[in-house]
C-alpha cells in the first residue's frame, strides 16, 4: 500500500470513528425515522381533516321515487370505475317539492350540514344542475345519462348483465414508462442521499482549523491525502447510514409484500447491474459534490461562513439534480447527452441511463470519467485550501505561467 | 544536503502577501545534534521551520530533509511538534498518540502500545484513557510531543516547545529532548527563551528579521560579547575609576565594566601601583541571553540603516 493511501486510509478511519462513535451519530441514524414519523403525523392529520370534511360534504339529487333506485344504481356503478381519491361525495336523493324544486335546491346549497356542492333537479331528460363545484356536476350530469338509459332500456337497477373474467398477463418486457420511471427513482435516491450525506462534509475541516491540527496533518501527510481520508471516512458514515436503512426498507418489504404491491422497476441492463450500478454512481456521486463541498468549506473560518456557504452548494446540487431528472424523461436527447457528460451531473444522469438504454461500456467510460474528476476536484481544493489557509503554493497565475 | 546533515537549507525566501517573512535563511543541522533555532517573536523561525518540513513550500531557495529535495517522502522519519498545539477534544490520549504515530506509518497495534509505555514514562500513565478535553494544557501538550516521537523519528522538529509549559514539565521536556538524542535522533528546536537553548543545544542559530544573523556553538555566541569584569578596590575606591575603563560603572562598592581587547592584566597591575589593592575580582563571560539581545539589537540597527 502506498504512503498516499495509507495516509488517507489513517485519516479516514478517525473520521469515521470520530462521527460514529458519538451520541449524536445516533440521532443522525435515525433522523429520517423522524421524518417519516413526521410525514405520517402530517398525513394523518390531513386525511382527518379531509375525512371529516368529506363527511360533511354531499351532492344532491332532488329525485322521483321511481327514478331514485335507477340512480343510487347507475352511481354505484360508476363509482366502483373511479380510485377512491376523486370519487365524488356521497350521494343524497331528495324527495321532490315540484315545481319548488329550484328553491329547495338553493336552501340546500347554502346550508352548513350537510354541505351540498351540487344539486340536479327536473326531469332526467333536461335535468338542472345547481352547483359549487365544476367536477361534481360532470357526475351529476354523468348519473341523469345512465340512470336515463337504464329505465328506457327496462333493465331493472342493481342488474348486472356481464361477468368479466380477469387474468393477469405476465410482462416480460419492460415498458418505456415504467423504465423512465425507475431512471427517475434513481436519480431521485442518489440525489436526495448525496444531499443528505454529501452535504455534511462542507464543515469537515472545521475542527482541524479551530484545533490546529490541520498543522499536524499537513506535516505529516499531503493535503490530498488528508482531503481524501477525508471523504473515505465520511463516504463510510453514508455506507453506514445507507446500509442501515436500505436493511429495514428490506425487511418492511418482505414483511409487506403479500399485501403491498410493489412498484414495477424496470432497467434496460438487467435490475442486479442496475443496483450495482446505482451504488457505484451514488459513491462517484458523492465523492464529487463531496469534494467540492469539502473544498469551498475548507475556505470558511467560522461556523457562519459555512452555513453561508450551504445554501449556493444546496442550489448547486438542486441544478444537478434538475437537469438529470430532465435528462431521465428525454434519454437519448442532447439535454441527456450533455448531462451524463457534465462532470457533476454525470452519476445522476448515468444512473438514468442505466434504467433507459441497455448498453455498459458507457457506464464503465462514465466511471473512469468521473474517478478522474474526482482527483481533479481533491486536487484543485486541496491547493485552493493550501494557498487560502496554509498561504503557500502558487496562485493560479504563476501556476499557468509555469505550465506554459 | 548530506546524510550527515538531516536538515540543509541555502537562501530560503518566503514572503505573505507581499511582506517578507523569511529573507534567505541557510541552516545546517549535523545528525545527532541538538540544535536551536532562535530568535524573537516574528523574527520568521516557524516560518522557516515549516519550509524546511515541506508544509509550506519556499518561493525561493533550497532543502533538503534526511537527504531528500522533497520533505515529503521522508515525513515517516520525522517528528514534529508544531508552535500552535492542535489535538482532537474528543480523542482519548492513547488514540491521539496512535493516531499521529499511524500518520507517519506506524501501525496502530504499536503505536498504542508504545503510547502506554511513553505515556507511563513521563508519569501521565494514569491519564492513558482519558480524553484530550479532559486534560490540562501542560498535559495535552506532553501528550502531543509524545505523539511526534511516538514513530521513533530520525529527527525531531520543536517548534516553541516549551512555551505553556510549567517548570516541572519543562525539565520533563528537556530530559525527554536528551533521551531522544541518546537514542540517536537529531533535534532542532525553536525558542525565544535562552535559558533552555544555553542547557540543551550544541549548536544554535540566530534568526531575526527574517535573516540568519549567527551561526554557531553557544559559546561562540557568548564571545561575541567581552568578559565583564566586577572589581572590589581595597583602598580608595572611587579614585581607581580614573585607570578603568571609560564604560566602567561604581555602585559605591564595586567596579563593573567590561574587559577591554587587551586583557585585564595591564590594568590591574597600573590599579595595584597605585595603591588601590584588590579586595575582590571576579571575571565572567556574558550569557547567551546577553549575547542574544546583542545578535538582535545589531541586526535591527543594520536593517533600519539600510532602510534608511
Amino acid at each position: 500500500m502506498s504512503a498516499f493511501t495509507r495516509q488517507a486510509l489513517v485519516v479516514a478511519r478517525r473520521d469515521f470513528t470520530a462521527v460514529v462513535a458519538t451520541p449524536t451519530f445516533l440521532l443522525f441514524l435515525l433522523a429520517p425515522l423522524f421524518m417519516i414519523l413526521m410525514s405520517l403525523l402530517g398525513l394523518t392529520g390531513a386525511a382527518q381533516i379531509a375525512d371529516t370534511s368529506q363527511d360533511k360534504t354531499r351532492i344532491g339529487i332532488i329525485a322521483t321515487p321511481s327514478d331514485g333506485p335507477f340512480l343510487v344504481a347507475a352511481d354505484a356503478r360508476l363509482r366502483t370505475m373511479l380510485p377512491r381519491e376523486i370519487q365524488p361525495p356521497k350521494l343524497d336523493l331528495i324527495p321532490p317539492h315540484g315545481p319548488n324544486s329550484a328553491a329547495v335546491a338553493q336552501v340546500l346549497l347554502a346550508q352548513p350540514d350537510p354541505n351540498f356542492v351540487a344539486i340536479l333537479y327536473g326531469p332526467l331528460e333536461k335535468p338542472t344542475i345547481l352547483k359549487e363545484d365544476g367536477r361534481r356536476s360532470i357526475y351529476l350530469a354523468t348519473l341523469a345519462e345512465q340512470a336515463l338509459r337504464d329505465r328506457k332500456a327496462g333493465i331493472a337497477p342493481g342488474t348486472q348483465l356481464s361477468h368479466a373474467q380477469t387474468t393477469d398477463r405476465k410482462v416480460t418486457t419492460a415498458s418505456a414508462s415504467s423504465k423512465h420511471a425507475t431512471g427517475y427513482a434513481a436519480v431521485f435516491g442518489i440525489f436526495f442521499l448525496t444531499l443528505l450525506l454529501a452535504g455534511q462534509s462542507v464543515g469537515m475541516l472545521a475542527e482541524e482549523k479551530s484545533n490546529k491540527v490541520i498543522e499536524i496533518l499537513a506535516a505529516a501527510a499531503p493535503l490530498e491525502a488528508v482531503f481524501l481520508g477525508k471523504l473515505i471516512g465520511m463516504f463510510g458514515v453514508a455506507l453506514l447510514f445507507v446500509s442501515f436503512w436500505a436493511g429495514l426498507a428490506g425487511v418492511a418489504i418482505a414483511l409487506s409484500a403479500s399485501f403491498i404491491p410493489l412498484p414495477p422497476i424496470a432497467a434496460a441492463v438487467g435490475l442486479p447491474t442496475f443496483l450495482v450500478l446505482c451504488a457505484l454512481y451514488f459513491t462517484m456521486a458523492f465523492m464529487l459534490l463531496g469534494a467540492i463541498f469539502l473544498g469551498v468549506g475548507a475556505q470558511a473560518s467560522t461556523m457562519r461562513e459555512i452555513q453561508m456557504m450551504s445554501l449556493p452548494i444546496t442550489i448547486f446540487q438542486v441544478a444537478m439534480f434538475g437537469l438529470s431528472s430532465a435528462a431521465a424523461g428525454a434519454p437519448e436527447s442532447g439535454l441527456a447527452r450533455f448531462a451524463e457528460i457534465f462532470p457533476f451531473s454525470s452519476p445522476f444522469a448515468m444512473a438514468a441511463r442505466a434504467a433507459n438504454e441497455p448498453e455498459i461500456w458507457p457506464h464503465l467510460v462514465a466511471l473512469g470519467w468521473q474517478g478522474l474528476w474526482v482527483a481533479i476536484t481533491i486536487w484543485i481544493t486541496a491547493g485552493l485550501f493550501r494557498r487560502g489557509v496554509l498561504k503557500s503554493g502558487p496562485g493560479l497565475l504563476s501556476f499557468l505561467r509555469r505550465k506554459r | 544536503m548530506t546524510d550527515d546533515m538531516p536538515v540543509w537549507a541555502e537562501g530560503l525566501v518566503k514572503t505573505f502577501g507581499g511582506t517578507p517573512a523569511v529573507r534567505g535563511v541557510s541552516l545546517s543541522v549535523p545528525r545527532g545534534m541538538i540544535y536551536g533555532v532562535l530568535g524573537p517573536n516574528g523574527a520568521g523561525k516557524t516560518t522557516t521551520l515549516r519550509m524546511v518540513l515541506g508544509i509550506i513550500d519556499p518561493d525561493a531557495g533550497e532543502r533538503t530533509l534526511l537527504g531528500h529535495a522533497d520533505p515529503r517522502k521522508v515525513s515517516h522519519r520525522v517528528g514534529y511538534l508544531p508552535e500552535e498545539r492542535g489535538l482532537y477534544p474528543a480523542m482519548k490520549a492513547r488514540e491521539a498518540i496512535a493516531f499521529m504515530g499511524a500518520l507517519r506509518g506506524l501501525d496502530w497495534a504499536t503505536g498504542r502500545k508504545r503510547a502506554g509505555e511513553m505515556m507511563e514514562a513521563s508519569g501521565l500513565g494514569y491519564a492513558v484513557d482519558r480524553k484530550i478535553r479532559q486534560m490540562s494544557k501542560g498535559m495535552a501538550q506532553l501528550v502531543q510531543l509524545l505523539g511526534s516521537i511516538v514513530h521513533q523519528p530520525e529527527l525531531i522538529v520543536l517548534d516553541e516547545p516549551f512555551s505553556g509549559l510549567d517548570p516541572v514539565n519543562q525539565e520533563h521536556l528537556e530530559a525527554l529532548v536528551r533521551s531522544e538524542q541518546d537514542r540517536g535522533a537529531t533535534i532542532l528546536f525553536s525558542t525565544h527563551v535562552m535559558s533552555h537553548a544555553e542547557r540543551l543545544c550544541e549548536r544554535i542559530a540566530v534568526i531575526a528579521g527574517g535573516q540568519r544573523r549567527f551561526e554557531g556553538t553557544v559559546d561562540d555566541a557568548r564571545g561575541l560579547l567581552p568578559m565583564q569584569a566586577q572589581y572590589v578596590p581595597c583602598d580608595r575606591a572611587a579614585e581607581a575609576g580614573a585607570l578603568l575603563p571609560a564604560d566602567a560603572r561604581f555602585d559605591g562598592r564595586t567596579w563593573r565594566f567590561q574587559v577591554p581587547d587587551g586583557g585585564a592584566e595591564p590594568m590591574l597591575l597600573s590599579l595595584i601601583s597605585a595603591g588601590h589593592g584588590i579586595a575582590g575580582l571576579s571575571m565572567q563571560r556574558p550569557g547567551l541571553h546577553d549575547a542574544f539581545v546583542r545578535i538582535v539589537s545589531d541586526a535591527k540597527r543594520a536593517d533600519a540603516e539600510a532602510q534608511a
